[in-house]
């Protein structure tokens, strides 16, 4: 079930109102039921996966939490870490460690013969809730957080609709003491999680869907479409496609979240306004690159060991995180690029300093920060070529015809144009104002904070706004798309 | 505030953006009540029809009902409409055969169905000699998945294949491009001088070179034909038609399937039914492919002359 559909319009509200009818202590159950029933949507069989995990998963906390010494947790901890990295490695990469070794072995001559490949399709959200899991038997037996002892409330914690699919994955340190409290009917709280639904619900169809129907094109058929400019023009586009699909996800999920009373955190803060790109991970994905700086990066040292071992730190981090987003190469080499920018940053940072002290761009802070969001941007967008391309060959294609056949003229601009906009001119400028709006918001939003702002309004120009945004969803909403981008991870 | 109140209070706040919501969407309630949706709704949004002209893009453009209707008057029943769509939606097939039953009206028995017939309307998907199952997309389209194709406005229809963003509905309407008019035909008002219509040529010749190289004539799509004209018997009289092309489609055509117009010779000597071939007339098109508007006048008035014979 989509957020962006007519089946979670009628799901939600339903779920919403039986909530707040129920006596509070039935209202988890209501919860579970139809967190099941939101994963079920999408294939009946994977809920009994989910629920063999979460079973395994509680069984393995509840005993760790006896046991006092984390030598004797030990087993437990690895029983949980095989059941789940397992499930996911049958589940997402068997196929493609199969194809990487054959082909290894064609390549070295070797006379392996290929196995069956597994005709298993990926359980939608597998990589989240297995990463969400992970962190919880983690933070378990490492003693940070006491073992739910309540099955239902940790099947809740694993399951619940609105994280479910594509995050963000929370903590169990943050999400069960919610689980386990009261969340009375707060207007207040309502309201504010309506507005932010309906503006992921804007961030998803207006921009997102719209800008997909100019990336798709390009990026499916690269080859028919060599022109520098119009790979450059697809690749921005997907940059802010991208940015408006999951952001808008966030922003639906924790709406919906904060409508039953639950407070996601935060997993997006104004990402493409960074300055470099460690600024950048700590803007994008939140709760991703969080995972990952404590359940990966820290345990295997951090950036507190030996230079080199450091850089390797970061890289490891960043080719695991690309290989999580799927398992293709194009993802392994995207999670590369950004584990070697944030390398060559690290590594670079004592020349940069003295090149801004030589050039005078230290005396000039805001400049020395706009150039380094411009530098930012571009090496985030080129580095999303290889995540939204079909295959490392696309991707490569691409980048070679980036900087070729800018010598044009008017007739030839226009002939792109339009070719760009599939041959309706509107679209582009629908689309530009789409994205417009947004960043427009988001920049409003890194200053202040929009729900106070619209809250302080007078009632006249708040529902000049509720209904606006709802008329712009409504006209300019592509409602025909399939899903969100990250729920295939 | 007490819950009760709060509760009132958010449901009233929920209504009034809902209502307001529903105007938004009743702007465009006149567009969508005259059809104009895209360049197919207008078909399922029509009564149950008493006549038809069938095939693809060609005869949507190609053929008007209204100057068949002002020839030939009270020789068949009506509503004639042109229930033709395009290449990808409506090549014959069970899914065609399937929306046909579906929109004609089961009384009828003296209808007039034009059965406009080419190469490609009965080609499928791979090369003759590497297919082993054919598979016919059409099925998973509209044609295919739509069981009311007789009611205004046409919900499923509207909810399910309209994919358009709403803000287009008016513009397109209104700029006109495209206008599917009450009966069926496909009005196209697009530029004709040389340039644009060589430029045209050159590119749908080129698209069809493709269409050649990877497609085979089928057997499924030729049995479903003949099931098609076999069920419209029942209902009337069935004319097999092969309309006008430009002079690079139709050497194409003859270099694909060298046979064909021995084929539908064959069809309709063993259906007892007229087959007229106008592939070579010297009509007026708009890309060698879709007769221009003038020349679809033309046409459905020679059309006409030699239905009334």
């Amino acid at each position: 079930m989509l957020f962006n559909s007519l089946h979670f319009l009628v799901f939600f509200p339903l779920v919403v109102g039986l909530y707040y009818g129920l006596p509070p202590r039935w209202r988890g159950a209501l919860l579970l039921l139809a967190s099941y029933y939101f994963y079920m949507s999408w294939r009946a069989e994977y809920a009994l996966l989910l629920l063999a995990t979460t079973a395994l998963d509680y069984y393995s906390g509840v005993r760790m939490s006896r046991l006092p010494d984390k030598r004797q947790r030990r087993p437990w901890l690895a029983l949980s870490l095989i059941s789940n990295l397992g499930t996911l490695f049958i589940f997402k990469y068997f196929n493609f460690f199969r194809d990487a070794a054959v082909a290894l072995a064609g390549t070295l001559h070797l006379p392996v013969g290929a196995g069956p490949a597994l005709g298993l399709l990926l359980p939608v959200g597998v990589s989240f809730y297995t990463f969400q899991s992970v962190g919880y038997i983690i933070d378990v037996y490492q003693g940070r957080l006491a073992a739910e002892q309540n099955f239902g409330r940790f099947a809740l914690f694993v399951a619940f609709f609105p994280q479910l699919v594509a995050g963000p994955i929370e903590r169990g340190g943050h999400m069960l003491p919610q689980f386990r409290r009261e969340h009375d009917f707060d207007y207040g709280r309502i309201v504010s999680g309506l507005r932010l639904m309906a503006w992921g619900l804007f961030k998803k169809v207006v921009v997102a869907d719209r800008l997909a129907l100019l990336v798709n094109p390009v990026f499916n058929s690269p080859r028919q479409h060599p022109e520098g400019p119009l790979l450059v023009l697809a690749t921005l586009a997907f940059t802010f496609q991208i940015y408006g699909d999951f952001s808008g996800y966030t922003d639906l999920a924790r709406g919906a979240a904060r409508v039953l009373g639950f407070d996601f955190n935060l997993n997006f803060r104004q990402p493409y306004q960074s300055a470099s790109v460690p600024e950048f991970w700590r803007r994008w994905h939140i709760s991703l690159s969080s995972w990952f700086r404590d359940y990966v990066y820290i345990p295997l040292g951090g950036s507190r060991v030996a230079p080199a071992r450091a850089y390797f730190n970061l890289l490891a981090v960043f080719l695991i995180s690309g290989l999580w987003h799927g398992a293709n190469f194009t993802f392994v080499v995207w999670g590369g690029l950004h584990g070697l920018y944030l390398v060559l940053s690290t590594w670079a940072r004592p020349a940069r300093e003295w090149l801004a002290q030589r050039t005078g761009l230290a005396a000039h802070p805001g400049l020395r920060r706009g150039l380094g969001v411009a530098i930012t941007f571009v090496l985030v967008a080129y580095a999303w070529i290889f995540f939204r391309a079909n295959t490392l060959d696309d991707a490569l294609f691409i980048s070679r015809h980036l900087l070729t056949g800018w010598q044009l003229n008017g007739h030839q601009v226009a002939t792109l144009l339009l070719d760009f906009s599939q041959h309706y001119r509107p679209e582009l400028a629908v689309a530009a104002f789409a994205v417009g709006l947004m960043l427009a918001v988001e920049y409003f939003g890194s200053r202040h904070s929009p729900q106070a702002w619209v809250a302080a309004q007078p009632w006249a120009t708040r529902w000049v706004g509720y209904v606006g945004l709802a008329l712009l969803i409504l006209y300019l909403g592509i409602f025909n798309s399939t899903s969100f981008i990250y729920f295939q991870f | 505030m007490p819950v009760q109140a709060a509760v009132s209070k958010l449901l009233m706040r929920l209504l009034l953006l809902a209502v307001a919501g529903a105007l938004g969407a009743a702007l465009l309630l006149p567009v969508v009540l005259r059809g104009g949706v895209d360049a197919f709704y207008g078909r399922f949004a029509s009564p149950a029809a008493g006549s038809l002209i069938l095939g693809t893009s060609r005869a949507a453009q190609g053929i008007r009902p209204a100057v068949l209707a002002a020839r030939l008057g009270g020789q068949f029943e009506g509503p004639l409409l042109n229930y033709a769509f395009t290449l990808t939606h409506s090549p014959y097939g069970t899914a065609y055969l399937a929306s046909i039953r579906r929109k004609l009206r089961p009384d009828v028995r003296h209808g007039l169905f034009i059965v406009a017939v080419d190469p490609w309307s009965l080609s499928a998907a791979g090369r003759a000699d590497t297919v082993t199952n054919e598979v016919f997309p059409e099925e998973k389209s509209f044609i295919g998945q739509l069981h009311e194709v007789s009611q205004s406005p046409n919900l499923a229809y509207l909810t399910r294949y309209q994919t358009k963003p709403l803000y287009r509905l008016p513009l397109d309407f209104a700029t006109a491009t495209e206008r599917l008019h009450p009966d069926g035909w496909l009005e196209v008002n697009i530029g004709l001088d040389n340039a644009q219509v060589r430029a045209r040529t050159a590119r749908k010749l080129l698209d069809y070179q493709k269409l050649a190289a990877t497609q085979h004539l089928s057997a499924g799509r030729f049995a479903a034909l003949r099931q098609t004209i076999d069920f419209l018997k029942r209902h009337g009289r069935v004319v097999l038609v092969r309309l006008p092309v430009g002079q690079g489609l139709r050497a194409l055509e003859q270099q694909y399937q060298p046979d064909f117009e021995q084929q539908m010779q064959q069809l309709s000597t063993d259906f007892a039914v007229s087959f007229f071939d106008y592939s070579a007339g010297p009509y007026a098109t708009t890309d060698g492919n879709h007769l221009q508007k003038a020349a679809s006048q033309q046409f459905s008035q020679q059309l006409a002359n030699d239905l009334a014979r």
